[in-house]
């Protein structure tokens, strides 16, 4: 067995096809006819640029913008001045095209991969990729033409080039296994964005297998085996029909409503860390942002960030979403989070010391220009604000006053801002939940924060290993606590979301249902998976297995019981 | 010659789609312009300096241009840059 990086999911069966590299040396020449020499090197540019447009544009209908853009950025590599100008200024100096193609390319390949930069080092991969075509273009080389290959082939080359993904064919290639290349590179995205098995970085592996041999590899576990045993391959085969049956299932619930098997509707959305997010939670088809949390404006940076910066980012997500919700948590620091330029003091305890509502209620004039200019994005889309770590009514007070006062502000200067903006907050200490009756009547909506909420309620830091174990949301007191904030908010008449992991727990989510959580927010590329899991669930059903959980005595017994309930 | 200071706001830096973009701007004056950045200059005309510059999110970075357009340049170039680059 060989282990390589999984890169993208699924298990691939088939017969393998290597792809070998070509021979690419060439004799360095001098030129003296220099202008014929400068044609031949255009003539190849060109049939490059138009090879690689074709390509483009069929990539993009066939797998999106995103993919396309990766080799139209190599037509404009190849046509920059520093490029194709520099190559054929040594040819106007006598060196013939090959080499002055190796050499400017050479040059700049060293530059980027020598950086200590991921994006980088991914360009100088583009860079020997337009290198190794333009080359084959000098030297005639025509390429195996991987479009043509049978179904069921397994690819096995030493890098997958964005030139060479494009030609994949969706049902013939039944996996892709490659010597180099990491989870982030453009082979790994582009074999995602077809959904073909793909394992990465597996050392020698072309040296090490034959055409026609029978490869398995497994792309969510990252390994690969060469002609496998009998009950190895019927291993696979049934593993293979069980992810293509789950994936199929998970498909089918795109597009549709979050509904319980009895038809109740709850939301799901989904929790993101900038802007741009927005775009991949409303790719993976969630149905607002339920935790937008602000700190990246903030960390990313080497000073406080001004209203108009803010303002940009806020209003950025608000348009992406369209008119969907899109809760923003204020800054929440301290803690584990530092950000330098604040200066703040050292604490003995800083998950109990001057963090997040508590920093920013103190410091009112870096607070109020995060508030204002949410208020200003809330003009832009259904904005909503969350305050976290409330431990007090005070503290939902003391942010709805400056709220006010800022209202007031923007009406006297003429900006436009959503009157009704909501005010909610995070619900994730012992003492907020404690007091969830009281806070309902403050706020206009809850969300529940499972970290810190456990972590609080348990007294128990989840960084010491000595004392991990107590650190469980199915922890009786942290359940019994979840209940009780559910409980209240409903009684309230305000919704009450979760913006914890446990949001998207296949064990929590009955429970959830059964205390009567109105609003689920998961990591977007789980909102499938968390909406078939309550598709599954009657609230009946849910009720009865959370009142026999609330009976048990330990967590281990709750998550025993959990695992034999839950529906796959 | 004229000259401005500048942040580079894009989230993700100057990574290729606006390098590309901006080169194109840039190559459409006749005037020199360049992007000075932590002790180094940079042609803007060339996507591939633009990128091989590394120019993070919240960098400070000065735009210059020289020439007889430099005017328009600076104007309409650092305009670009402030928008965000197309990102």
């Amino acid at each position: 067995m060989y282990k390589g990086i999984a890169a993208s999911r699924g298990i691939g069966i088939g017969s393998i096809c290597r792809i070998i590299e070509h021979d690419l040396t060439f004799e360095a020449r001098q030129i003296t006819d220099t202008a014929a020499e400068k044609q031949r090197f255009r003539e190849a540019v060109e049939a490059f640029v138009q090879e690689t447009t074709a390509m483009a544009a069929d990539i993009r209908k066939r797998i999106g913008p995103k993919e396309a853009e990766i080799l139209e950025g190599h037509i404009v590599m190849i046509m920059d001045p520093s490029m194709s100008g520099e190559m054929e200024k040594m040819i106007d100096a006598g060196q013939c095209a090959e080499t002055a193609l190796t050499a400017v390319c050479d040059m700049f390949y060293g530059m980027f991969s020598s950086m200590n930069d991921d994006m980088m080092r991914q360009r100088a991969s583009d860079i020997a990729d337009v290198k190794v075509s333009v080359l084959k273009k000098l030297l005639g080389i025509e390429d195996v033409d991987i479009s043509k290959v049978a179904p069921g082939t397994v690819l096995v080359c030493r890098d997958l080039t964005p030139s060479m993904t494009s030609q994949i064919v969706g049902g013939n290639v039944a996996g892709i296994i490659t010597e180099i290349g990491g989870k982030t590179s453009h082979s790994a995205i582009l074999a995602r964005a077809l959904e073909i098995p793909a394992v990465l970085s597996v050392p020698g592996i072309v040296d090490a297998v034959k055409d026609k041999d029978t490869a398995v590899i497994d792309g969510t576990e990252g390994e690969v085996y060469i002609n496998p045993e009998g009950d190895i391959l019927a291993r696979f085969v049934l593993k293979r029909e069980e992810f293509i049956r789950k994936q199929a299932e998970l498909n089918s619930f795109i597009g549709k409503e979050t509904l319980t098997a009895d038809g109740q509707k709850v939301e799901l959305f989904c929790n993101i860390g900038t802007p741009k997010d927005a775009r991949k939670a409303l790719e993976c088809d969630g149905e607002g942002i339920g935790l937008f949390r602000s700190e990246f404006l903030f960390m990313d940076n080497t000073r406080l960030p001004s209203e108009d910066e803010q303002y940009e980012a806020y209003r950025e997500a608000a348009q992406i979403m369209g008119g969907k919700t899109v809760i923003i948590r204020t800054l929440d620091i301290g803690g584990d989070k530092d950000i330098p330029y604040l200066k703040m003091q050292k604490e003995d305890n800083p998950f109990l010391g001057y963090r997040a509502v508590r920093y920013c209620l103190g410091n009112p004039d870096i607070y109020k220009t995060q508030l204002k200019a949410i208020l200003r994005a809330s003009a832009h889309g259904h904005v909503k604000i969350m305050i976290p770590l409330v431990t007090t009514v005070d503290e939902v007070r003391g942010v709805k006053s400056l709220v006010e006062e800022l209202k007031k502000e923007l009406d006297a200067e003429g900006k436009a801002y959503d009157k009704n903006i909501q005010v909610g907050c995070m619900i994730e200490t012992a003492s907020a939940s404690l007091i969830a009756d009281l806070l309902a009547k403050e706020a206009d909506f809850f969300s529940i924060g499972t970290n810190d909420l456990t972590q609080y309620t348990m007294s128990v830091d989840r960084g010491n290993p000595n004392v991990a174990y107590l650190y469980s949301a199915f922890q009786p007191a942290v359940l019994r606590s979840i209940k009780n904030i559910i409980e209240c908010a409903n009684k309230a008449h305000i919704p009450v979301g979760m913006c914890g992991e446990a949001a998207a727990d296949p064990l929590m989510i009955p429970l959830l249902m059964a205390f009567g959580l109105d609003e689920y927010s998961v990591n977007p590329v789980l909102v499938l998976t968390a909406r078939c899991i309550i598709s599954k669930w009657t609230r009946a059903e849910a009720c009865e297995l959370s009142d026999r959980i609330l009976a048990m005595d330990t967590e281990a017994e709750i998550v025993a019981a959990l695992k034999i309930a839950a529906k796959e | 010659m004229v000259s401005k200071k500048m942040t580079i706001k894009n989230e993700q830096g100057m990574h290729m789609r606006p390098a590309s973009l901006l080169s194109q701007k840039a190559t459409a004056f006749t005037c020199s312009v360049k992007i000075n950045y932590s002790g180094n200059s940079y042609d803007c005309k060339s996507i591939m300096f633009l990128m091989a510059a590394c120019i993070k999110c919240g960098s400070d970075i000065e735009l210059v241009c020289d020439g007889p357009d430099e005017e328009k340049a600076l104007n309409d170039i650092s305009e670009f840059i402030e928008s965000g680059m197309g990102d």
